[in-house]
């Protein structure tokens, strides 16, 4: 090693010391602890500290409550990404046929991305009102009981999340779509390829790498998600729309079982990090772009 | 096609785009209607605007003191992340970093990193720590938590910096620090405002963390003051309409004003040429 | 020491000041006592708690009361209480407690014993179950304040043009209700509207119908749900007011306030609510002003007697303020008897001392307080053990479960035992 590859060395240690201290203490040690925590019965209140092996484990594995979440996770999960997908390829498209006007089209749609996601669920909660929202006027004026519905909560909070979460689909594929050269549209015309044509076969797959790219992003964020529900709906009615991470702060902050709760979110945790590892094994195989 | 029909396509557009904003602008109307209007539609629109709600929000809600906890912690936290995070993001791009690899794991895994997951021990320690209900204990948590992210996005951009101008001043001498202030903070300054921005709006944003670790009211962040908003007898929607718009104010002006720094930190790590 | 390491240095303790200002930025008084109250907002046409507060800040010089706002609901409230009194951070001095806390965080440490600093029969004048729901291991840990049991408001208008005595039973009122319906033929009124939202009121609601049934939620010697078919029976019981139409489908998204303006808009025949709920029925401007009246909670035909939930606001002194003795002054001025008669006539707060249930100044505003002396008399307590939120939190999703047609009640009570059975093996 030359003296000035091992000064580089020393210099590259330095640079990352803050961030490996900031990390170490902040993330990764209480990434262990919240599994030691799962091995435990720990009540604070009641001065239960001892440890139970997999007892919460087993317990997870036989509690309705548990499934339910997990269903709930896996329809908002789904329902959320495959909607914004939709939603966010056509905003694209459509904002790139504009000639004019498409700075003002990204800030309409970038007003609904940059509101914290309470004040998100504040403003639906306030659309969704039975008597006085603006969805059951221009429905009709019928009183649908959206939020207390066990039938129609969930998709209700799927629509909220869908609309502030979209915008980011849509300016990752709008960007895409600026990088891709006018030649490659000139040729396909010469060739007499119809509008269609040229959607499906050129534009499409074009994006198809950074769809990949937005709906990875968007799954681990639905599986992450707790603002929208927890201010929303609270979970209800009736655990409709308990998705895990709900699920893991009632028990950890509701019903103070430190232990049980810390193992609903080992398996967040473990969920999340399993899409993630895919993520990376993708990403490794060359089939994205980063 | 012609400049016509052009225009009316461009119009229709935006037409389409703004009504997808109307929840936006129907909290925006709400928040002017007067009290007795508010539970009685059709008809949609207001006789006429009022300013209660907002002077009920401002003079007597919690609403200005937590936009100053937010504003604060916040700022604290995008300084703190860049000021460790453009180090990390130089030597992860440009330095032979030992155990690179494993770092670099890391940082991915933990830009997935569920928040609920450290909720509970970070509980344990902050309270340990006797951090709770501090603007510290929370920039703490969001610093580190936006950190990652920060690395990922930065060390693009450092590797967009062309060699030569670290290779011409590392040949006139310059040292670590001399080479950033002078080469590579200056080049990297674009890449810096949109990571900024994008830090600045998470923890803005961020809510489970600043639920958890507050304590008194006068702490409170703005998402948390907006989910606790009292209401006495009934929900007041018109009074929560005016402190959404107000805890919206910064994250607007950033989406419209410094929207193309905004689009390019979006857009960055995702989609290179 | 080459420039560089100075200039971080330099940040760094920039930095660090910066954080330790916004450390103390948050939260820390200096000058003047402070006492920081929490509570949850009074409901009534007049708030009396401001004025009681300059009241103790006049008496005592130097000394500032600082009034906070609990979040809205009893659950919300306890998880505030229980993530910052864990946090051991000394946030405020009084609280006010729901009543079914008491014992939970007496456990926990969080309380001020007070039973060495009370003269002997200071407590005397109080009901004996806020006494007793104030009390834990044999000692007192908070001055009951005000006083709430479950009642059953009718409107005296319409059973009076059809010849009706208020109902005692769940089956009477079906009765009635279908009978006043019919012959009303009004379609915004509704027949029976109570709480069935997921919170701790939808627990209360559904214990009263077990105990009108013959069974309990917790027996004496522990054992959750002694009786799984009755219980079950009363759930169904519940389910199918709302089936059948005799409670409107959003019961199940109702809690007090939602209920009461209901019926305070005259659009419900019965409500069962809590006593707050008179004084806003007989305001100036209200619907039904003149028009109602109460009486005990429904039991069952071949069943028990109905009897109503006991609750109501203790006021306790934490642990760890800084100004124990101040803090014990201020819960002793808010539940003296010139304060719970502000409260009694401005607020729609009941109190906790007997005596003024008689008083003729009271009396005078509030005829039906006597009446409501015997009913609180004949209340029945929830289950009076530190670990009552955990079996609430418990119980609540399943309940709601079973009310909107989830889950069958049978299906319901099973699962909730064995949540419990797992739960409660750590903290019994």
């Amino acid at each position: 090693m030359t003296g000035r590859e091992a000064a580089d060395r020393r210099r590259a240690l330095v640079c990352v010391a803050p961030t490996v201290v900031a990390l170490g203490t902040l993330t990764v040690y209480p990434g262990i602890w919240v599994i030691w925590l799962s091995l435990q019965r720990r009540v604070p209140i009641f001065d239960v500290s001892r440890f139970a092996g997999l007892e919460n484990y087993a317990f997870l594995m036989v509690d309705p409550r548990f499934w339910s979440s997990v269903r709930t996770t896996a329809v908002f999960t789904v329902g959320s990404v495959a909607l914004e997908v939709v939603l966010g390829v056509a905003a694209a498209l459509a904002i790139h046929t504009q000639q004019r006007g498409r700075r003002v089209s990204i800030s309409l749609l970038l007003l609904a991305w940059a509101m914290p996601a309470v004040v998100g669920a504040k403003l639906f909660e306030w659309l969704y009102h039975p008597a006085a929202g603006l969805l059951n006027v221009l429905l009709g004026g019928h009183r649908i009981n959206w939020l207390g519905d066990p039938a129609l909560a969930l998709p209700a909070l799927i629509l909220a999340d869908v609309w502030r979460t979209m915008p980011f689909v849509a300016i990752l594929c709008y960007a895409r779509l600026l990088a891709i050269p006018a030649d490659v549209y000139e040729a396909a015309q010469v060739d007499g390829a119809g509008r269609l044509a040229t959607l499906t076969r050129i534009t499409l797959p074009l994006l198809g790498r950074i769809l990949l790219l937005a709906v990875l992003f968007r799954t681990l964020d639905a599986l992450r998600a707790f603002d929208i529900m927890f201010v929303l709906t609270g979970g209800g009615p009736a655990g409709t729309t308990e998705t895990l991470t709900v699920y893991a702060y009632r028990a950890l902050f509701q019903m103070l079982q430190l232990g049980f709760g810390s193992a609903v979110s080992v398996v967040v945790f473990a969920l999340v990090m399993a899409v993630a590892w895919a993520y990376l094994r993708l990403l490794r195989a060359g089939t994205v772009a980063a | 096609m012609n400049a016509r029909l052009r225009t009316l396509a461009d119009a229709a557009v935006l037409l389409a785009l703004a009504a997808y904003a109307i929840p936006f602008f129907w909290q925006l109307l709400t928040s002017f209607k007067p009290e007795s209007e508010l539970l009685r539609v059709p008809p949609l629109l207001p006789s006429r605007l009022t300013v209660s709600h907002y002077q009920v929000v401002i003079w007597q809600s919690l609403m200005p003191r937590a936009l100053g906890n937010s504003l604060g912690i916040a700022s604290i936290t995008t300084i703190l992340s860049l000021a460790a995070g453009v180090p990390a993001a130089y030597a992860v791009a440009r330095l032979p970093l030992p155990g690179k690899r494993l770092l670099l794991l890391a940082i991915v895994a933990s830009t997935a990193f569920p928040q609920i997951a450290t909720v509970s021990p970070l509980y344990l320690l902050m309270r340990g720590l006797q951090l709770r209900d501090t603007w510290t204990g929370l920039v703490l948590v969001h610093a580190s938590f936006a950190l990652p992210l920060t690395i990922w996005l930065l060390a693009g951009f450092v590797r967009e910096i062309p060699i030569e101008a670290e290779e011409a001043a590392s040949v006139d001498g310059a040292g670590l620090v001399a080479m950033f202030r002078w080469v590579v903070i200056p080049l990297l300054a674009p890449g810096l405002a949109s990571t900024a921005l994008l830090t600045f709006l998470f923890s803005w944003n961020e809510f489970l963390f600043a639920y958890t670790f507050t304590v008194s009211e006068a702490s409170r962040t703005i998402p948390v003051a907006l989910a606790l908003f009292p209401g006495v007898f009934e929900v007041p929607w018109g009074d929560i309409a005016a402190a959404s718009m107000l805890a919206s104010l910064p994250p607007i002006v950033i989406v419209i004003a410094l929207q193309r720094f905004l689009v390019r930190g979006l857009v960055a790590g995702a989609v290179k040429e | 020491m080459s420039p560089a390491p100075r200039r971080s240095t330099l940040a760094l303790v920039t930095l660090i000041g910066l954080l330790t200002l916004g450390g103390c930025a948050a939260g820390q008084e200096s000058g003047t006592v402070t006492l920081v109250f929490k509570y949850a907002r009074i409901l009534g046409n007049a708030d009396p708690l401001p004025g009681l507060l300059r009241q103790f800040e006049a008496a005592h010089p130097g000394v500032r009361v600082q009034g906070e706002a609990l979040p809205w609901t009893s659950d919300d409230q306890h998880q505030f209480y229980v993530i910052n009194l864990e946090g051991r951070s000394p946030g405020f001095d009084v609280m006010m407690l729901d009543c079914i806390w008491v014992p939970e965080f007496a456990r926990a440490g969080w309380l001020l014993d007070l039973t060495g600093q009370l003269a002997p029969d200071e407590l005397a004048p109080f009901f004996p179950s806020a006494v007793a729901s104030a009390t834990f291991d044999g000692r007192v840990w908070a001055l009951p304040w005000n006083f709430n049991v479950g009642l059953l408001y009718y409107r005296t208008d319409l059973l009076a043009k059809y010849g009706l005595r208020p109902p005692d039973t769940f089956e009477e009122l079906i009765e009635q209700v279908r009978r006043i319906r019919a012959a009303e033929r009004d379609p915004a009124l509704d027949g029976y509207v109570w709480q069935g939202k997921q919170y701790e009121g939808l627990v209360v609601n559904v214990l009263e119908a077990f105990w009108a049934g013959g069974t309990t939620l917790m027996a004496e010697d522990g054992t959750v749900f002694p009786d799984p078919t009755r219980a079950a029976d009363a759930l169904a019981l519940l389910r199918s007011l709302i089936t059948s139409g005799v409670s409107p489908a959003w019961t199940t998204a109702a809690d007090e306030e939602l209920s009461r303006r209901a019926f305070g808009d005259g659009h419900a025949i019965f409500l069962r609510n809590w006593p707050y709920a008179m004084d806003l029925f007989e305001g100036r401007g209200s619907a039904v002003r003149g028009k109602v009246a109460f009486t005990a909670v429904l039991g069952r035909a071949h069943g028990a007697r109905g009897v109503g939930s006991t609750g109501g606001a203790h006021l306790g002194v934490s642990r760890r303020s800084r100004h124990p003795e101040l803090a014990l002054a201020l819960a002793r001025h808010l539940t003296s008897e010139p304060a719970q008669r502000a409260i009694a006539l401005g607020a729609a707060l009941s109190p906790t001392r007997q005596a003024l249930y008689q008083d003729p100044e009271i009396v005078r505003d509030h005829p039906a307080m006597p009446q409501l002396q015997q009913l609180a008399l004949a209340g029945r307590p929830r289950p009076v053990v530190p670990y009552y939120q955990l079996l609430s939190a418990t119980v609540q999703p399943e309940f709601s479960a079973a009310l909107v047609g989830v889950k069958r009640p049978e299906r319901a009570i099973a699962d909730a035992s064995k949540r419990l059975g797992f739960f409660l093996q750590a903290v019994r």
